[in-house]
């Protein structure tokens, strides 16, 4: 893939606060188009990268690339293309939505006035066009930011847990709100977010980092599909025993085996569920069910992180080390 | 070039929302509206007298003292009011979070300094004007209120008495506006550099007219300390504060008002100079400090 492909270029990013590594030679990259999630637990150094790609946080030289234009040399470049909202979102409080709005958004280019009332109507905010900033909820107040973020029509939207502190309904809104700009306006998204379920049914590109580093990227598809499915067996209760010592012998296709409530829940080789079924019935066992679980980004995330930074999973990751060590290696 | 215009009108606006804008201008214009009560006073106890041409020379004297006494008010007081605008253009924006998104538009950090600080000298010589405009309001109404009295000829008149309606001359008024610009500069300079270090406007405040007045006391002692202490001398040239007392002394204010000096006179021209060097020192501090500082709210 040619830089002019990538949404957002990091490499051997590195950041510390006093003695405390907060970013470790990070490497990560968005292509064009896509919704991106940018995944990692809380420390991880999620916001700092943001913070340092919007030039928030002084950004050493380039290390980053947005939409091709390198930090911090073409910083308002790239700003002038990209939307963003950096945690909460504060204007002033003494203007209404319309006014923060017209004079925040004057900053990039002459206001289009009709514009300013497309992004409030986009965002649901129609009623409180006119309503102080000052007297909005969190919820509204978020709102608020991704409508100045889309006021410019950029190319790339950078958003920072852009649902934090909104009910529900909010949430399920704003990932449509989302949706329908990604579709509408061909605009790229790079979203940080700690709402596992919320990227997996928004995102279709996720970058996972931990302690500074990387642990995974690449389209969810990719990083959920592996050499392992994922079966719930339901069997009646006095066969629990039996069916727990066959499945324990099959060793050569059951790789895990996990108590759940009326059965078990196992991790199997790709293509083998029929086999076990053949196996159980064989051996007498009346099989009630055999429903295939999707594997959820959660687990992935949980797994990679509780793993710890060292660790890589996927085959890209063999690079990513290489990369990595080598990037250091220049840095040193 | 259209960005840093609306950035300075959007700052300029910012200021004038702010409900502290009017009551600075209030309490920074409060010489000019006491003026106005002191000339009702002068009217109504000259009216025994019965010519008008007394009365209105009274008023204007009146008037013209106040005006200088304004302007040396206003010179010491609005550092005070300085701190806590610049403090509130960038302490309490970076407290509140709106520097972070105003950092989001692709705006250099340059520009901010810039646009915060012409809409701060907008904000300041909108003050001085309006007192201005007030004292001279006041004349007029003292003209319009006390008629000639016909008693002497007119050319006899005029040449015994002021009778002009002008309370300064334009070029008095422009000068005083020049020495205003460049004094304030210097001190929205200092204030900003200050205001690089803290989150609310008041604690800046504080620290601020804290070292300007620590800074100031040690120049006023330091003429009789640098004689038992060598060091005293060099660190004495180096308040700056010295240069902004000079600038707005009533001495000086009253040579530029009755013409016998002008800005390009050594006595103006050196303070003036001197203030415009610190006022460089201190802007470019600030955007060096500024470039590097971390927006974390």
């Amino acid at each position: 893939m040619s830089n002019s492909d990538y949404a957002i270029k990091v490499t051997a990013l590195h950041k510390m606060f006093g003695d405390k590594t907060v970013l470790d030679y990070l490497n990560f990259s968005v292509p064009k188009n896509a919704i991106a999630g940018f995944l990692g637990p809380n420390g991880a150094g999620k916001t700092t990268t943001l913070r340092m790609m919007l030039g928030l946080l002084p950004t050493p030289r380039d290390k980053i690339e947005l939409l091709g234009h390198k930090l911090p040399g073409d910083r308002t470049s790239a700003l002038e293309r990209i939307g963003a909202v950096v945690e909460n979102p504060s204007f002033i409080d003494t203007l209404s939505a319309y006014e923060n709005l017209k004079w925040f958004g004057s900053l990039y280019k002459p206001v289009n006035y009709s514009r300013i009332h497309e992004v409030i109507d986009m965002v649901g905010l129609k009623e409180a066009t006119n309503q102080n900033f000052g007297t909005f909820s969190t919820g509204m107040k978020q709102r608020l930011g991704v409508a100045f973020s889309l006021l410019h029509k950029p190319e790339l939207l950078i958003l920072d847990e852009p649902t934090s502190g909104m009910d529900p309904v909010g949430r399920v809104q704003m990932r449509e709100i989302l949706l329908n700009i990604h579709e509408k306006e061909k605009t790229s998204i790079f979203l940080s977010s700690h709402l596992l379920d919320e990227v997996q049914k928004l995102c279709n590109y996720v970058v996972i980092i931990n302690k500074g580093r990387r642990l995974t990227e690449g389209y969810v598809s990719d990083i959920l599909s592996s050499n392992e499915e994922h079966y719930e067996i339901r069997v009646s209760d006095d066969s629990i025993e039996r069916t727990k010592n066959i499945l324990e012998a099959a060793q050569n296709i059951v790789k895990s085996i996990t108590l759940a409530p009326r059965g078990f829940v196992v991790d199997l080789e790709n293509d083998t569920s029929h086999l076990v079924n053949e196996i159980l019935v064989k051996a007498g066992i009346k099989v009630q069910a055999l429903i295939p679980l999707e594997q959820s980004l959660e687990e992935t995330f949980m797994k990679l992180t509780n793993k710890g930074s060292n660790t890589f999973v996927s085959s890209t990751e063999t690079t990513q080390t290489t990369k990595e060590k080598e990037s250091k290696e220049g840095e040193k | 070039m259209l960005r840093l215009w609306n950035l300075i009108l959007f700052e300029l606006r910012k200021i004038l929302n702010n409900k502290k804008a009017f009551l600075f201008l209030i309490v920074l214009n409060i010489t000019p509206i006491i003026a106005s009560l002191a000339l009702l006073i002068a009217y109504i106890s000259c009216k025994s007298l019965g010519l008008g041409d007394f009365q209105f020379l009274a008023m204007k004297r009146i008037i013209q003292a106040m005006f200088t006494s304004h302007f040396t008010i206003f010179g010491y007081t609005a550092p005070f009011f300085l701190a806590l605008i610049v403090g509130d253009s960038f302490s309490t924006e970076f407290g509140r979070g709106y520097m972070k998104t105003l950092l989001l538009t692709p705006v250099r950090r340059w520009q901010v300094i810039v646009a915060k600080t012409s809409s701060i000298i907008i904000f300041l010589l909108i003050a001085v004007l309006l007192g201005g405009f007030i004292l001279q309001a006041d004349l007029f109404i003292a003209r319009a209120i006390t008629q000639p009295s016909g008693v002497l000829p007119n050319p006899l008149q005029e040449k015994l008495m002021d009778t002009s309606i002008s309370m300064v001359s334009v070029s008095s008024a422009f000068q005083l506006l020049v020495i205003t610009f460049v004094a304030n500069l210097m001190m929205i300079g200092f204030f900003i550099v200050f205001s690089m270090f803290f989150e609310s406007a008041i604690l800046m405040t504080f620290c601020s007219i804290g070292s300007v007045m620590a800074i100031h006391v040690f120049y006023l002692s330091a003429f009789m300390l640098k004689e038992l202490v060598k060091w005293f001398g060099p660190l004495e040239k180096l308040c700056f504060t010295r240069h902004f007392t000079d600038l707005f002394s009533l001495n000086i204010i009253q040579n530029v008002l009755d013409g016998s000096v002008t800005i390009l006179s050594e006595k103006v021209l050196e303070p003036m100079g001197f203030s415009l060097l610190w006022a460089v020192i201190f802007y470019v501090l600030a955007v060096i400090i500024f470039s590097r500082k971390q927006v974390l709210h």
